[in-house]
């Protein structure tokens, strides 16, 4: 196994990404994603802990070319000469690295086949953002970081970036992100981290995160008209709104009696469905009230360097 | 792209100029393409001394001009203009422009070297100040002003007086956050220098005159009226003025610059 980045700030955030995988960094506005992308991109210095990406520090200046002839990265917002064409952007940025990709087959990769002599400014903005992800394509990176990378894609175009990050990953391109999308998450990545007021609070598959694997199932339905609670055969949950809902480790025996009480009866059960926490349950769950209000400066126990107090801001 | 064709490749020295080179090419496109930087920054003094030569159409000596026919001192202050514009009006509003749509943070996260990057917006303006300078003393010639004789003393005040108005530039936009403000603060300090400096039109007052010699603009001015006009060479006094204010913006923007759009 080889480690391929380490963070360890003074909030606590320690995160490994393995070579080769998709690596998504899940968590609300504001709870420290693009600080702590920043900090591996070599933008923000770091006032502690220990930072590694490719086995150079970020933060080392003499070493910074050397890195960032490695790295890509796409940030959130859309960055380019407006006044330039498809190509010459790419062309010009290809010209800063040691093995930049073919222009022209990167163009038909990203999807702006035809539009090389387009100028920028007149690019709608699904296509502007393509460009961008180009741009961070575009040396040929080992370490690729997306900010955000699908915010305001139409969701073919979206189907089309997953497509072309697993094709980056199966190429051996690692791939760190950060997302608000749940399902982005969910198809995309191998493994991903919850970040929370600067805290990492679960890590794991996106199957798995936050013990949702082990979590119990869940059957809903609506009560049929002209039953009641005590008539089911299994002991059930009532809202007031007729909603029935029934957790269970094992839901097999309790979901064949529920539906053979039904039958029994000439019933249906409207709105009938068993799932499991989704993603998006366990972030929302995680990233919730309950450790919102934790004090993360305070319990990080790597001394201070410097005047800034990383991960522990709010606006960031 | 080809091995052959990246500037990244080959031996540190030709890599290095083949970088510049490529920066500076598509500084220049990006110059062109933009219409209000096109416009603004290189037509504008090129119709003010067409229209300056049609009005001044005569080649009297008048005491007004210091002894010299109006043209005859229009042209190096209006190529002193263009350098201005191309020079610190440009690099302020552009970089400030950049850094705020997050181009320069793009920039900085490739291997580009900081150096190069500079290097490049500074040749892109040396070369834009070049081209008009040509065009305004070729104008000038049109009208009938005779050639200057000095060109070296020429050659050296327009570069020192373009690094120095890069520096300055450069400086602004590290001092400005917002980019919809550059424009205005650019003015806003020009516009009044401009003026006080005899660009337009020759000041007489000898107490305005010693003010107007602490600041860059007239300097720049006197150093080229005299090597385009006056058939003095170097105008070392005022060359050092200039030199002064370029290691001032130099040491601003060195130690306040950001690639970044929002404070640390």
């Amino acid at each position: 196994m080889k480690r391929y980045g380490a963070v360890e700030a003074v909030a606590g955030v320690s995160l490994t990404v393995e070579q080769g995988e998709i690596f998504a960094l899940l968590g609300p506005n504001g709870a420290g994603k693009t600080t702590t992308l920043e900090i591996l991109e070599g933008f923000r210095a770091r006032d502690a802990g220990r930072v590694e990406v490719l086995g150079m520090d970020p933060g080392e200046r003499s070493s910074g070319r050397r890195l960032r002839e490695q790295i890509g990265l796409v940030l959130q917002d859309i960055a380019v000469e407006p006044y330039l064409t498809v190509r010459e952007t790419l062309s010009r940025s290809a010209g800063y690295y040691p093995a930049p990709r073919d222009v022209e087959q990167l163009i038909e990769l990203v999807g702006l086949g035809g539009k090389q002599r387009q100028k920028v400014k007149d690019l709608s903005g699904g296509q502007q953002r393509r460009l961008d992800l180009a741009l961070g394509m575009v040396g040929n990176p080992r370490l690729l970081f997306l900010d955000e990378p699908t915010t305001g894609f139409d969701p073919s175009a979206r189907r089309g970036a997953w497509q072309l990050v697993r094709d980056l990953r199966d190429s051996g391109t690692t791939i760190l992100l950060t997302t608000h999308y749940m399902d982005e998450a969910q198809t995309l990545a191998d493994r991903v981290a919850v970040i929370n007021a600067g805290r990492i609070v679960a890590e794991g598959t996106p199957e798995s995160l936050g013990g949702r694997d082990t979590a119990r199932a869940r059957i809903r339905f609506t009560l049929p008209e002209g039953t009641s609670a005590d008539q089911l055969p299994i002991s059930a949950r009532l809202d007031s709104d007729g909603a029935v809902s029934v957790e269970l480790q094992e839901p097999t025996e309790a979901l064949h009696r529920l539906t053979g009480w039904a039958l029994q009866r000439g019933l249906t059960l409207p709105g009938l469905v068993v799932d499991r926490p989704s993603l998006e349950d366990v972030y929302l769950q995680l990233t919730g009230t309950d450790s919102s209000d934790s004090e993360p400066a305070a319990e990080g126990g790597a001394p201070r360097r410097g005047r800034r107090r990383l991960l522990s801001r709010s606006g960031l | 792209m080809s091995a052959a064709a990246s500037p990244a490749t080959g031996p540190p020295r030709k890599r290095n100029l083949t970088l510049l080179v490529h920066q500076v090419r598509y500084e220049q496109l990006s110059f062109w393409r933009n219409p209000q930087s096109a416009f603004f920054t290189f037509i504008f003094p090129v119709v003010v001394i067409v229209i300056f030569g049609a009005v001044f159409n005569s080649s009297k000596r008048e005491p007004f001009y210091f002894g010299l026919s109006g043209l005859q001192y229009y042209i190096p202050t209006i190529a002193a203009l263009s350098v201005l514009g191309a020079c610190y009006s440009q690099l302020a509003i552009g970089l400030a422009f950049r850094r705020q749509t997050g181009i320069l943070k793009r920039i900085r996260a490739t291997p580009l070297p900081a150096w190069a990057y500079f290097a490049g917006l500074m040749a892109n303006c040396v070369l834009l100040s070049v081209i008009e300078v040509a065009l305004i003393i070729g104008i000038g010639a049109l009208y009938g002003v005779p050639l200057p004789s000095h060109w070296a003393a020429i050659i050296l005040t327009l570069v020192l007086g373009a690094a120095s108005f890069c520096a300055l530039g450069v400086a602004v936009a590290s001092l400005v956050r917002n980019a919809e403000a550059a424009p205005a603060v650019v003015q806003f300090i020009l516009f009044p220098l401009i003026f006080l400096s005899g660009t337009y039109f020759p000041i007489h007052s000898t107490v305005l005159n010693h003010i107007a010699d602490v600041f860059p603009v007239r300097p720049f001015n006197q150093a080229l009226l005299g090597p385009f006009a006056q058939h003095t060479g170097f105008d070392w006094n005022h060359l050092g003025v200039l030199l002064s204010w370029g290691v001032i913006g130099a040491l601003v923007a060195i130690r306040r610059f950001r690639w970044d759009p929002r404070p640390e």
